[in-house]
């Protein structure tokens, strides 16, 4: 028996190092092997053209069906699903939504095929600050919280908190466990990164002389202390100067954040919202470490499918809102029907826009009496590219194996996300994975690119950058489905988030048209979305 | 500068010689390992290689004119032969009926081949050198070469090359000595393209082979097994082997150890008799895993029992469990019971959609090495099981070993009492295991375990159950954490315990 155990050691040893050497071939062999460019199946996706052309163009039709209303809430991304919940909850109003695309969630949408449902645009909610009540509120309603232990702190429901292994990052040609990048990272360069997240754990401490956090969701209860509102103008680039951070791998890893939650570089961000990706979040949870995520196949989706589920009002999809007026205390909605091509018009007491500040303008020039500004100012978006694959295996790297989110170190995209990592399934048949990339060049001819790239020509993109960490995952590729976002999600430039354009763009108009939408806050997050809506659902009331 | 012709031979007989000698040791290591007794194996090998070498030589005499290109010739064939054939025997291993012939007959070529080569030499240089010098030298160079290789082949080449590198490593000495003399006997000998082109295909098949060799590796997985593969199948989920030696048949999945039908029945008397045996009256028994069917044979015996199912993902498994004769006896014919219901899918999600409870759940999963299988340990799963089991029922868990892995077992523990089960653990000592524990659990009641069991079982009986319940000094209960989906515990614990003690 010994000697067995002695001869199968010394035949895995062997066998070990045969297979240590022999990755030098392999690597060797993959770059000789022809890229097999077999062109992959799959479409290209994005928010509804057709409205966006009409929208620019402009609609003259004057509709002849006139239909009475309460409340119209116009958007039904996460904003406009919260105000019309709240509606319901706090009112007997007569509520309708419109939504020009044909299911409601705006930035929080989802696809599903015969292997999973994924995410075409937001995909996690952090655990939230237990001070946000509000949002306590609904994750319960939700049954995503369960209760609350002795101490008061929530119980989440299992299946909705991301399983384990949470992140990983590929770096030095090796998948660490976490984001934080450590594999092989030189001395000098970790006792940078532990001083920057020294630094940030006191942000996250740090109050203003009115006693309130430095940094908190929804970020309007964040202290008004000129000390810390000041870091709004200086870039998140200026800011880490400043410090004297000055590693390389600290720089990534901080422009991989900035990228993730606001779509934009270093240079772009201010180091108010820059900071407050790291200091904005203290939350605690009775059966959880407190950064885990809250996370599902089909992505916020499937918060956004909750909230409608609470609406109690009547949603129509597919409908484009082209003209909005004021008259005799009335708000006038024109909207079309993008199926039928009829024109309706409500008449409502009330009005919320929900729309992105860039249809927002359009909407209500005419009330206003201002011309469209061609882009709204101070409002400056990112373009995203979402690329969900269909891979008949994600292939093994050295390292942590395969976990919900996989980061690419050195890499401008963000990596990807496995989509069915909440699934108790074992052995998956076929794995689908959703990866992000950010499009932060504002260059008209980047920005024109985005418009005008092929199909082929973003799925080889896609390809190349997951090739940096999979060599060969072409070969694994069945399926690959596009998403381009062309203005994807606003971004903090410095200035914005405490400045004036935010705060007038958030006035009521005549008290009659309310304004919600995650843009208002200059940061996109759910939890900044849920809160515009629930705002301008209060200013509306009682109705 | 043109080194002498006589030096350049004599280097290739260096080099020849350290290739054979090491053709030699390859040969021999690899019967020793893959066929167990090293001692009658390396000495037969030896034997029979030198003896190839003397047919060899003897041989040598029927060659008599165009000698350097016969000489090529040869040193391309040992090439080709002593590269190739270690692969040939690793993928040959588990495939063929009668490895040993194939084996004796590779090392017999090898040695003729090599027995060929010094005598050609001495021939070539018969002119150059007195006769007295000739001798002197060639041996000389043809000892070095060989302690050569008998030091570096333990000490560098097994640890940093591996067998199968190792063979094309000097395969390719070989065919670059056969260039290199087409080189330098260019004008003397005769058909020199196709002897140029014979040893350029020998260095490109050998080239491909040693990049190559991972992904050969792959496929000799006779490598982890011990005992000779009777069975070996790839299912989509995993690498099904059944082994066989003078004593027992062993189940491998993946390379791990399932079973041995020499002591299995003390693992599934201990896994299902403690806890069914309590279950009053038991009607409906749950088994998740185990798809080999000797957990249901233990739980047919009860003749109250009216209902089995088992639900194993992948029905390659249970397919083979009954089809093969021998583990048709071995599990008793259980799977064919028309009392049993077998499910092939997922465990997890079939708990989660069930609606049906059973008074009795055995739990045979594999171990928790990955998080694949340590979401089925999870307070999660185990708060579905919860609603699966009847009142007044019970379940089981077979949870890894106690002593090796204290913090694994006590972690199952402590994460199902922490879903409100009662637990009982307890542990037995399976030789091929070693210590291996078990955990019953109740969603209500205290346990009470019946101490009289049936007396045709072999291993359990009331005395022995009281002291496997009995956790000794060194292996006490501890506090763990609690294994849940977000934090997978468990497998962490798992990889760090295994581990370290199989380091
Ligand atoms: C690629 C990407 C990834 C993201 N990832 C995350 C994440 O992981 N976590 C997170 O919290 N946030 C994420 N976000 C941010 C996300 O934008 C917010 O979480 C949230 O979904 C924003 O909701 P909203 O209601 O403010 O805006 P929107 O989603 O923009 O909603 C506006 C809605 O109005 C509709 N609309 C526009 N014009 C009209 C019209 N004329 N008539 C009728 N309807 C109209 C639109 O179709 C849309 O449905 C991500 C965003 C993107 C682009």
């Amino acid at each position: 028996m010994a000697q067995q155990e002695e001869r199968r050691r010394f035949l895995k040893q062997s066998a070990v190092a045969l297979g240590g050497l022999a990755l030098g071939g392999g690597g060797y062999l993959v770059s000789c092997t022809p890229a097999t460019n077999q062109p992959i199946p799959g479409s290209l996706l994005g928010p509804s053209f057709k409205a966006g052309h009409l929208l620019r163009t402009g609609l003259t039709v004057v509709p002849t069906q006139t239909e009475e209303i309460d409340v119209a809430v116009i958007g039904g991304g996460v904003s406009g699903l919260s105000a019309a919940r709240w509606l319901s909850k706090h009112s007997r109003a007569r509520v309708c939504l419109l939504e020009l695309e044909d299911q409601t969630g705006g930035n929080s949408q989802s696809g599903q095929n015969a292997v999973s449902a994924y995410p075409w645009g937001a995909h996690y909610l952090p655990l939230p600050n237990l001070a946000n009540r509000e949002l306590l509120q609904f994750l319960e309603e939700a049954r995503v919280i369960t209760g609350y232990d002795a101490a008061g702190l929530p119980l989440y429901n299992e299946y909705h908190l991301c399983f384990d292994p949470e992140d990983r990052l590929f770096i030095n040609g090796y998948w660490q466990e976490g984001l934080v990048p450590h594999w092989s990272v030189p001395q000098p360069d970790l006792e940078q990164i532990d001083r920057f997240l020294a630094l940030m754990e006191e942000m996250k401490q740090a109050k203003g002389a009115d006693g309130r956090f430095a940094f908190d969701i929804p970020l309007d209860s964040s202290s008004a202390d000129a000390q810390f509102r000041q870091l709004d103008t200086l870039t998140m680039q200026e800011w880490l100067h400043q410090q004297n951070l000055t590693s390389e791998y600290l720089r990534w890893y901080v422009e991989y954040c900035c990228l993730d939650d606001f779509g934009a570089t270093l240079e772009q961000t201010s180091a108010w919202a820059g900071i407050h990706y790291f200091a904005g979040r203290k939350a605690q949870a009775a059966n959880s470490d407190p950064h885990r995520v809250l996370t599902w196949p089909q992505g916020n989706h499937w918060l956004a499918e909750r909230l409608r589920e609470q609406t109690g009002a009547e949603i129509r999809t597919g409908a484009l809102v082209y003209n909005l007026e004021l008259k005799e205390g009335k708000v006038l909605i024109d909207y079309l029907n993008l199926a039928t091509n009829q024109a309706t018009r409500l008449v409502a007491n009330k009005c919320i826009l929900a729309t992105p500040q860039f249809v927002r303008e359009r909407l209500v020039a005419k009330i206003s009496k201002t011309a469209p500004k061609p882009a709204a100012q101070g409002f400056s978006y990112a373009p995203w590219l979402v690329a969900n694959l269909t891979l008949k295996k994600v292939p093994n790297g050295k390292g942590t194996p395969l976990s919900w989110d996989n980061v690419i170190y050195g890499s401008r995209s963000l990596g990807y996300v496995y989509a069915q990592q909440q699934s108790v399934q074992a052995f998956p048949e076929k794995q689908v994975i959703t990866f992000y990339y950010p499009l932060p060049d504002t260059t008209p001819a980047a920005r024109q690119a985005v418009f005008t790239r092929k199909r082929e020509e973003w799925t080889e993109l896609v390809l190349q950058e997951l090739e940096k960490a999979h060599p060969g995952i072409r070969r694994e590729v069945e399926q690959a489905d596009l998403w381009v976002w062309g203005h994807g999600m606003i971004r903090p430039t410095p200035g914005f988030i405490w400045g004036q354009e935010r705060q007038k763009a958030a006035a009521p108009l005549d008290g009659k048209i309310v304004f919600a939408h995650s843009d208002l806050s200059g940061i996109s997050i759910f939890e900044e979305a849920f809160y515009q809506g629930i705002k301008a659902a209060q200013q509306l009331l009682p109705v | 500068m043109r080194i002498s012709v006589q030096a350049l031979l004599l280097f290739s007989v260096f080099v020849v010689a350290t290739c054979g000698l090491v053709y030699e040791l390859v040969a021999g290591t690899l019967a020793s390992y893959l066929l167990g007794d090293s001692v009658t194996q390396f000495s037969t090998i030896i034997g029979v290689y030198l003896f190839s070498m003397g047919i060899g030589s003897y041989l040598s005499r029927f060659f008599n004119r165009n000698l350097i290109g016969w000489f090529i010739q040869i040193e391309v064939l040992v090439a080709l032969v002593g590269g190739f054939s270690s692969t040939l025997l690793f993928l040959l291993f588990d495939r063929v009926a009668s490895f040993q012939i194939v084996l004796y007959l590779l090392v017999s070529l090898t040695g003729t081949l090599v027995g060929l080569e010094i005598p050609l030499i001495m021939r070539i240089l018969e002119d150059r050198f007195e006769f007295k010098e000739l001798v002197s030298k060639i041996f000389t160079f043809d000892y070095i070469g060989a302690l050569l290789a008998s030091v570096i082949f333990p000490l560098l080449l097994v640890p940093h090359l591996g067998l199968l590198r190792t063979s094309y490593f000097f395969g390719l000495l070989n065919a670059g000595v056969a260039l290199w003399l087409c080189f330098y006997f260019s004008k003397e000998v005769r058909w020199m393209f196709f002897l140029r082109t014979a040893c350029v295909v020998a260095i490109g098949a050998l080239v491909t082979g040693f990049v190559l060799s991972d992904r050969i590796l792959a496929f000799t997985e006779s490598l982890s097994y011990a005992d000779k593969i009777i069975y070996s199948v790839q299912s989509p989920y995993q690498k099904i082997v059944l082994t066989k030696n003078d004593r027992e048949f062993r189940l491998f999945l993946n390379g791990n150890l399932q079973f041995s039908s020499a002591d299995e029945y003390r693992y599934h008397e201990a896994l299902v008799h403690p806890g069914l045996n309590s279950v009053p009256n038991p009607k409906k028994v749950l088994v998740l895993g185990g798809g080999d069917g000797l957990a249901v044979r233990e739980v047919l015996r009860y003749p109250s029992v009216e209902k089995v199912v088992l639900v194993d993902l992948d029905q390659a498994v249970t397919e083979l469990f009954k089809s093969h004769e021998v583990l048709l006896d071995l599990n008793q014919r259980a799977l064919e019971s028309a009392k049993v219901q077998i499910i092939n899918t997922d465990a997890f999600q079939w708990l989660k959609n069930n609606r049906e409870q059973f008074d009795f759940v055995v739990i045979d999963f594999p171990d928790p090495a990955n998080y694949a299988i340590g979401k089925l340990y999870s307070n999660t799963f185990y708060k579905v099981l919860h609603q699966a089991i009847a009142p007044g029922g019970a379940a089981v868990i077979q949870a890894t070993s106690p002593f090796v892995a204290p913090n694994s077992y006590w972690c199952v523990v402590n994460t199902l009492t922490s879903c409100g089960f009662v637990t009982m653990p307890y542990h037995a000592h399976v030789p091929s295991f070693g210590d291996w524990g078990f955990v019953l659990a109740s969603p209500q009641k205290e346990l009470q375990v019946n101490g009289q069991f049936m007396a045709q079982l072999r291993f359990l009986d009331g005395a022995t159950f009281e002291q496997m319940r009995t956790f000794p000094k060194d292996m006490p209960a501890r506090e763990t954490e609690i294994n849940k989906l977000n934090n997978q515990a468990l497998v962490r614990y798992f990889e760090d315990e295994w581990a370290k003690y199989l380091n």
